[in-house]
């Protein structure tokens, strides 16, 4: 009863924060800006081929018939979101728990009597919120676009592809709540973030243990085109699950322990 | 008289260094209890062991008769905490800021906002619309109290809450804590002795991890030998007269003074002038200062 009495008023605190830091507006931006840039690249890519033909021309290259299709869209959303709308989620919440500790605006709050847990949930929970309001939305502008301008059906399995999508994202911000459950600033949760992806990216190339991975989860081309079943992402998508669970499951613990 | 606040062979070090060596105090119902000790004397380690932000090694804590467990400490219902240097949303206003502590706290709506307001007042910020950002650090210091006292604590825990103020926000506070110890204890740390003269019932000086005195502040006076009488007759030539009457006594910068003296030896001493007609320009009985017990206590 006082957790989730804590919890929902915390995640009122997080939201006001959110809103009147001016956060909240930036994340709508961008994923709006995500959203469209996906179709209008896709939609364009005709157009500046053509002015650029000329030019093209004659280092040897020429231009001619070039379809757009709802594909071209599609890739777009695969390669943009990861890229801008995941990165910068990642470090925009990056200092949200690191800030308070260092400036001690928990303690008032936790001398209140209210459980550390309900601090990592709630601020948990905003942070999912966000990732996935945001990257549905993204989804949603992509898909009405890719539909409006051409046919959708072309592509093959895109929201089951854009789910694994948004499940690493949900990935990388448990990373950031597990490494802040003991990190002092913003700066090693970032680079602990950073260094899961990387590592996950290099452990990507080897072919044995590939499909295992949750970053097996970022290559979609396969899916898209239909070369690949949902089912071959079975493994990725349970262990990054998994993955999660395992992660928040530890900090919690760590940050009841940890010392303010 | 129950106590509210129980501290017994409190032990805690950090790495090798011992910090706290045994603490063992008692804060009473309605009572303001100063606990003093120089920088970096484990004044802040006691308050937060007591409000379960830090784990002892050793001893035990009750607060109204419940025992504080470290983590998440279910004794912090009773308690209201100011910590030494408070940090508060600085996009909130002192009223959302309040009413957030409200919920946290688990009270009523009504109740919150009644209780902002009457403690807005208190604290001298009811007129205040402005966010906590631009707040000054007395502003601060006196929301950190408001927020302490939300919940209608039986204790108040105040961190050093005088040290970083102008001498008008120090007693700006302390006679917002001498006010608030009506209704609830409060146990405030401080370095300043003056502080504590002018508001506390009690006191206890912390030194090397223990407490080296602890008591009524009358009673301590009381009990300390200390106190001298001081003669400057007009004419110095009574003072020999003096010096001969009372052997125990001593010449001293045109002065007699007699050391240790009981209110007997007042009596006596004032009954010789009278029977002498030695005409005085001042007789002055001297209490001992809390400043000069605590140099005693710290050994300088």
């Amino acid at each position: 009863m006082r957790f989730l009495r804590n919890f929902v008023t915390f995640t009122g605190k997080e939201f006001m924060e959110l809103c009147r830091g001016g956060r909240l507006l930036l994340f709508t931006v961008l994923f709006v800006l995500v959203g469209v840039l996906n179709p209008a690249t896709a939609k364009l890519t005709p157009w500046l081929l053509e002015t650029m033909a000329d030019s093209l021309e004659s280092s040897g290259m020429t231009v001619t018939g070039i379809t757009v299709t709802a594909m071209d869209s599609w890739v777009q959303f695969f390669k943009n979101m990861p890229t801008m709308a995941m990165l910068v989620t990642v470090v925009l919440f990056g200092g949200c728990f690191t800030s308070e500790y260092a400036k001690g605006t928990l303690i008032p709050l936790l001398a209140k009597g209210m459980p550390r847990s309900a601090v990592v949930a709630a601020k948990t929970f905003t942070m999912m919120l966000v990732w996935s309001a945001g990257f549905w939305l993204s989804y949603g502008i992509t898909y009405f676009y890719s539909d409006y301008y051409w046919d959708n059906s072309v592509v093959r399995h895109y929201a089951f592809a854009a789910f694994g999508l948004w499940l690493f994202g949900a990935l990388m911000l448990c990373c950031v709540v597990f490494f802040s459950s003991f990190a002092r600033s913003a700066a090693p949760v970032l680079l602990g973030t950073g260094a899961v992806y990387v590592v996950l990216t290099l452990l990507g190339m080897v072919g044995t243990v590939r499909e295992y991975l949750p970053s097996f989860l970022l290559q979609s081309g396969d899916l898209l085109s239909g070369q690949a079943q949902p089912s071959d992402y079975s493994a990725a998508l349970w262990i990054t699950a998994a993955a999660c669970g395992l992660l928040l499951a530890a900090a919690f613990p760590i940050t009841s322990k940890r010392r303010l | 008289m129950e106590n509210i606040l129980e501290i017994t062979g409190l032990c805690k070090r950090f790495g090798s260094k011992r910090v706290l060596d045994g603490v063992t105090l008692a804060v009473p119902e309605s009572c303001v209890f100063g606990f003093v000790g120089r920088n970096g004397a484990g004044k802040t380690t006691t308050m937060k062991s007591v409000i379960g932000l830090l784990r002892p090694d050793g001893g035990d804590i009750t607060v109204c008769g419940e025992r504080v467990t470290y983590g998440g400490a279910r004794t912090n219902r009773f308690i209201g905490y100011l910590p030494d240097v408070p940090e508060f949303y600085g996009y909130m206003t002192a009223k959302e800021y309040l009413s957030l502590c409200g919920r946290i706290a688990g009270m009523k709506r009504v109740d919150i906002r009644e209780r902002s307001d009457e403690l807005l007042r208190l604290v001298g910020l009811e007129g205040e619309k402005h966010r906590i950002r631009g707040y000054s650090r007395g502003m601060k210091q006196r929301l950190g109290i408001a927020q302490a006292l939300i919940n209608r604590p039986k204790l108040l825990i105040c961190d050093e809450p005088t040290s970083a103020l102008d001498p008008v926000g120090r007693k700006e506070i302390l006679d917002i804590l001498k006010d608030a110890g009506r209704q609830t204890s409060v146990f405030f740390s401080t370095h300043i002795l003056a502080d504590v003269e002018r508001i506390c019932d009690r006191v206890a000086f912390l030194e090397g991890g223990k407490i080296a005195l602890c008591g009524d502040i009358e009673d301590i006076r009381k009990k300390r030998s200390d106190t001298a009488v001081e003669v400057l007759p007009e004419n110095p030539a009574d003072l020999a007269r003096l010096a001969e009457r009372f052997p125990a006594g001593e010449v001293s910068g045109g002065c007699f003074i007699l050391k240790n003296a009981s209110r007997q030896n007042a009596e006596e001493l004032f009954g010789f002038l009278l029977e002498n007609h030695i005409s005085l320009v001042r007789f002055e009985r001297k209490e001992p200062s809390l400043e000069n017990m605590f140099m005693e206590v710290i050994g300088e």
